[in-house]
């Protein structure tokens, strides 16, 4: 580096601190929640069939609309999904034996789907769990003598509410001479007056036990309806005595209609009733849990994710800080790479939007855009964070999977809502046109077991199995420069490992999660993601290939079995007319920052074949200094 | 020295804001980009030498075309304060129409020790007259001229080069685009200026609120081909190239040893046939990426910015929610560059001027659409991009009938499609209607009520972006309503409700823009770079500006 580089860099650097905002007091926490005003149901745990529009538009053109117009509460589609990553640091083994230092996400959440090569994306009913013990570098830690034997996949560090407990003096129904005035109270108002100050607010859910009068008693939980109740049982000064009481309507519902219950008996002086708030799982986190998982753990690629279109998704980014760097202050973000109409508050840039500091937690919000093979990576300096490692695969599975019935008559029904709708003659961006020469109530159907890339009404983009790919190359000089607080040169960066899934060859056929010792000494699973492809004879594999790396493009060629690509870049290739643009090639070249589907078919072939799938960039097969290995993998014929 | 390692290391992610407040400074108002070029269908231009600057403070040694005399005119009409000097980079834009005849006179100013230059238009089939033979063309030896013509038979954007020793003189700066616009244009794509316009489909008129927010007219033409599916709103040009800073020193060096000594340069007399510079070319080890032969944050100053005599093409697209935006991609230099469009995906309708369409039904375009254009040398494509927020499933104007402020309580009337374009003049032209009135947060956030799905953590654990709006919804009016007190906002509610402090966002100003940024960069990172220095290079921001911020395009 020159001086007239330090002097370029070193001077905003400092005048930047006087810009710094005040950093807020530890704020870890995640988001999940059971339902929305677009999933009103309490139940939101399951993929539903989709039978139909959400929206349809409005029967008189020309009036005014809202979200609440066109809306059929029986076709709520899609479902709500949460996941939760630490941004931070971590080390990769390489296939030389070489352990490589990274900037890096780790899983927060689905940990042991993870560790099965799964994306680590949870429904709220096993995201809003709380593990009872994680062992620091978990899964790794206890799967590594007994493996398997991990399986939580609910939020880290989720942990339930302080349960405030007050003790009650007096409990009483209806108009009572404790009550200082009665306007208001009807007969099954219960007001609850404790020994100190109340510390409930309106709707909190409040447990009232030891009372005695259950069944059908005041014991129970029941949502607050008022706070401070100017009482006659501690009237010592203005508002003192309110301020211990609150009232709450008892109500019996566990009958229909719901009944109201009177003529509960006073109870004054109790020795054992309490008013005590709930152990809720509202977003609260226990952060040892977080930092004993979370530190140390970065994977790559990072966690996979994948949702289904019309999914509400909750991503949660917790910045875990890097531990062998803590000179650096270092934002994270998670960009989400293609997708349409993105808003820049939820796109990751931290130019155009927020960046999350260390010891924050951050919650991106998004409703599945168009089914696509995208992939996601943090966008601050985008040259250093992404060559050391914050790379990860995400793709948006198609509405067509939950279709029952003829794959026309499906994408037919996508047409009736204008979000899902692909009307070429008035949108020049849409990629999914009905197919040409497609009729009603012929063509394929969707058996239940099939599974397709995109919302093809053709049934054309069909698969069996599917292997998310990424393709990254990691510069071993820069990443040792980034290690040991060296400034980084980005014109002289150069890759010299090439890697599919964050492995190179032959890691890239090992089985199960690769684990890589750490300098904290705990066991952590490094490169989760194998890239061995299985293919059964006779069925069809779609590869979801994206690439990330920052220096070069990158081919990569099928040795014997053709691909056919029939996505690119997030998109069906189809043309405005509807006719399929696939074509059939032996090799794929890529960008960083672009994406592709391939669908290899086995049908032909016999079991125990064996191809390769590797690139003819002949220097590109290399670990470093070894002449052999890079980016390269197996593709198996099976049974 | 460690602790300077320190601070340098710690505040990379502010750099980029800190660049920016610099950016700024310099362009007191904000700065546009549309496609400038000179009109023609006769240019008169010239090669010859010049330094070009760069971020870094670097003047680079460089070679580019220009006008050798005053072009006939600057396009878009309203880009009054174009100029056209001796030497450019990229070289002029050529701007003609389709179906003239298009006469280049070529005059090769070049230090003499350089020797021949040419113009290669691939696309067309040029006849050159004059000059001297070359390989691929007629040349200009030093001092002279050589003319090529060409009938622009099909409409589109295309690259010319050098075609003289080219791995040379590319490299130095010989590269420029021509732009044809289309000879008729489909009357649904409407006139120039009017606000006749686009039907309300494809996907709206947006001519008629062009013309009810005041908005001057930038465009070229209304349609980039003659086709239906190729009419645009606005319209810009990117020309991605690098340099090698070596490579140019060296050329320097031997042309000024050919001056002081007329030492001779390749063994030969400069100026004589087939004498030229010496200069290898290989390794290749580009430190500068630039778009529109500047690099970031120099690309968002204005078009012809004072500073910036022989680089005066910028890129700093704007854009209004719905507008069909032609992105003009050229590929110059000799390396590809993998485009990434943040926001959206971009149709392509062409490459180097031929219409993609489908080979059944030729009303159907057949394009592919792409989040990454990938430039390759050489090769242009034009594509459409818009952004509408359709889908977020969330209302990013912010508006709220329970609010006490008007513009909270816009109504949203969808036509065909879906979005509000019924009235040109409202502030929510092409608002997505089916998440209108729909919120984002279950805590409230400013003014903006809460029961939506997100909720927003507190502020202090961000830091916020130089072109960040200051809240997560578009518009001035929306963020102001969001992060503090508006006229209309209920007693009480100011500053007590959580807001996100807008400081730090100098690029994108909360209470004047506050439109959505986008980056538009390069995806190998490694050349969002300028001499190893980030942020810089291939790198912008696109934004997306509610129709209260008026975007003029005329620097």
């Amino acid at each position: 580096m020159s001086v007239h580089q330090w002097i370029s860099r070193g001077l905003p650097a400092a005048l930047s601190l006087l810009l710094a905002l005040p950093a807020g007091a530890q704020s870890f926490r995640v988001q999940c929640p059971t339902s929305t005003i677009t999933h009103k149901a309490a139940n939101n745990n399951a993929e539903p069939l989709y039978l139909g529009p959400t929206y349809t538009p409005p029967t008189t053109p020309g009036t005014a609309a809202d979200y609440t117009t066109g809306f059929h509460s029986n076709a709520v589609n899609g479902a709500i999904k949460c996941q939760q990553i630490a941004g931070g640091d971590g080390y990769a083994s390489m296939a030389d034996g070489t352990q490589t230092y990274m900037f890096s996400f780790g899983p927060l959440s689905g940990l042991a789907d993870i560790a099965n090569g799964l994306p680590g994306t949870q429904f709220p009913s096993v995201f809003n769990t709380s593990a009872t013990s994680l062992a620091p570098g978990d899964p790794a830690t206890t799967n590594d003598p007994a493996p398997g034997t991990f399986s939580y996949n609910g939020a880290v560090g989720l942990t339930p509410e302080v349960v405030k407990l007050e003790t009650i003096y007096d409990i009483s129904e209806g108009c009572t001479a404790s009550l200082a005035s009665c306007t208001g109270v009807t007969p099954n108002t219960v007001t609850v007056i404790l020994n100190t100050p109340s510390p409930f607010n309106l709707n909190d859910l409040v447990v009232v036990s030891g009372t005695g009068s259950p069944p059908a008693g005041y014991d129970g939980t029941w949502p607050v309806s008022a706070v401070n109740i100017p009482n006659t049982q501690f009237s010592a000064g203005p508002g003192q005595g309110a301020s211990q009481a609150f009232q709450f309507l008892a109500v019996d519902n566990s009958v229909s209609p719901a009944r109201a219950i009177t003529g509960l008996p006073e109870i004054t002086a109790s020795s054992t009733a309490t008013a005590g708030s709930l152990a809720e799982l509202n977003g609260h986190v226990d952060p040892r849990q977080i930092m004993d998982v979370g530190v140390m753990n970065g994977n790559i690629p990072a966690p996979l994710m994948a949702i289904d279109e019309d999914d509400e998704f909750f991503l949660t980014l917790t910045n875990v800080g890097m531990i062998m760097r803590p000179d650096l202050f270092e934002q994270h973000t998670v960009h989400f790479h293609g997708y349409p109409n993105a808003s820049a508050f939820y796109d990751g840039v931290p130019d155009a939007s927020v960046a999350i500091n260390i010891g924050g937690s951050f919650t991106y919000y998004y409703l599945a855009p168009d089914a696509g093979t995208y992939f996601w990576h943090c966008h601050i300096t985008p040259p250093e964070h992404l060559q050391m490692g914050m790379v990860g695969q995400l793709y948006v599975r198609p509405r067509q999977n939950r279709w029952s019935g003829y794959l026309f008559d499906g994408l037919l029904a996508q047409q009736g809502d204008l979000r899902t709708a692909c009307n070429s003659a008035s949108d020049i961006l849409c990629s999914n046109p009905l197919p040409a020469g497609g009729t009603s109530k012929a063509g394929a159907q969707n058996d239940g077991k099939t599974k397709y890339a995109y919302n093809d009404g053709d049934g054309s983009t069909s698969y069996d199995v599917e292997y998310p790919l990424q393709i990254h190359g990691f510069d071993p000089n820069f990443h040792f420069v980034g290690m040991t607080f060296n400034p980084e040169g980005l014109t002289d960066m150069k890759d010299k490992y090439f890697l599919l899934n964050g492995r190179s060859y032959p890691d890239t056929v090992t089985p199960g999660p690769m684990e890589t010792p750490s300098t904290d000494g705990v066991k952590h699973f490094s490169q989760p993601l194998p890239s061995i492809i299985n293919i059964p004879v006779g069925k069809k594999a779609l590869l979801r290939i994206s690439d990330l790396d920052v220096t070069e493009y990158q081919t990569l060629a099928s040795l014997g079995i053709p691909m056919k690509v029939i996505g690119y870049n997030a998109k069906l290739l189809r043309d405005q007319a509807g006719n399929n643009l696939y074509y059939n090639t032996n090799s794929i070249t890529l960008a960083g920052g672009e994406s592709l589907d391939v669908i290899l078919d086995a049908t032909g072939y016999t079991a125990g074949q064996k191809f390769f799938l590797y690139t003819p960039n002949l220097d590109h097969l290399s670990n470093d200094a070894e002449n052999f290995g890079g980016l390269m993998t197996e593709i198996n014929i099976t049974n | 020295m460690n602790s300077l390692i320190m601070a340098t290391a710690s505040s990379k992610g502010r750099l980029l804001s800190l660049l920016a407040t610099a950016a700024t400074l310099l362009s007191a108002t904000a700065a546009k980009a549309a496609a400038p070029g000179i009109t023609g269908p006769t240019f008169n231009l010239n090669a010859t030498d010049a330094y070009i600057t760069q971020p870094d403070g670097q003047m680079v040694y460089s070679w580019g075309y220009g006008c050798s005399s005053a072009p006939t005119g600057f396009a878009p009409a309203l880009n009054a304060a174009g100029f056209c000097s001796t030497m450019q980079i990229p070289g002029p834009t050529l701007i003609v129409t389709q179906g003239q005849t298009v006469t280049v006179t070529l005059t090769n100013n070049l230090p003499a020790a350089a020797g021949n230059t040419s113009i290669l238009f691939p696309g067309f089939t040029a006849t050159a007259t004059g000059g001297v033979n070359g390989l691929l063309t007629k040349e200009a030896a030093p001092g002279g001229t050589v003319t090529y013509s060409f009938v622009a038979t099909t409409p589109g954007t295309r690259a010319y080069y050098s075609g003289t020793q080219a791995d040379l003189q590319v490299e130095m700066g010989l590269y420029g685009a021509v732009i044809v616009l289309p000879s008729s244009v489909p009357a649904v794509c409407g006139t120039l200026g009017s606000t006749t316009g686009l039907p309300t489909t494809n996907p709206g008129g947006n001519a008629k609120a062009r013309a009810a927010a005041g908005e001057g007219e930038f465009r070229l033409a209304t349609a980039a081909y003659s086709h239906p599916q190729a009419c645009y709103d606005r319209e810009y040009i990117f020309q991605f190239s690098e340099m090698d800073p070596n490579i140019h020193a060296q050329a320097l060096a031997q042309v000024n040893a050919a001056k002081a000594l007329a030492q001779p340069a390749k063994d030969c007399t400069p100026g004589a046939a087939g004498c030229s510079l010496n200069v290898p070319t290989e390794p290749y080890r580009p430190a500068y990426f630039m778009i529109n032969g500047r690099s970031m944050p120099d690309d968002m100053d204005p078009n012809y910015a004072p500073q910036y005599l022989h680089q005066p093409y910028n890129g700093n697209p704007h854009m209004h929610p719905g507008e069909l935006t032609l992105l003009r991609i050229v590929g110059q230099g000799r390396w590809q560059h993998p485009f990434h469009e943040h926001g959206n995906h971009v149709r392509v309708l062409a490459r180097d001027g031929n219409l993609i369409l489908s080979q059944t039904d030729s009303t159907k375009l057949a394009g592919p659409l792409l989040f990454t254009t990938t430039t390759t040398p050489g090769m242009a494509m034009d594509g459409i991009f818009y952004f509408t927020g359709k889908g977020l499933n969330w209302d990013m104007y912010a508006h709220n009938p329970a609010s006490n402020d008007g513009q909270a309580k816009l109504t949203c009337t969808p036509d065909a499609n879906g979005y509000n374009t019924a009235v040109p003049g409202v502030l929510n032209y092409f608002e997505w209607c089916q998440d209108h009135n729909k919120p984002l947060e279950v805590a409230p956030f400013g003014d903006v009520g809460g029961g939506g799905p997100a909720t927003l953590p507190d502020p202090a654990l961000f830091a916020n972006g130089a072109w960040y709006g200051g809240s997560p919804y578009m518009g001035p009016n929306a963020t102001t309503r969001a992060t503090g007190c508006s006229a209309g906002s209920a007693a009480g509610s100011c500053g007590t409700t959580g807001t996100t402090s807008p400081s730090g966002t100098i690029a994108n100003s909360p209470s004047t823009e506050a439109g959505y940024a986008f980056m538009w960069h390069s995806h190998n990172e490694r050349e969002i770079t300028t001499n190893n220095v980030f942020p810089g290079g291939m790198l912008m921001m696109m934004l997306v500006d509610s129709r209260e911020f008026v975007i003029d395009e005329s620097n």
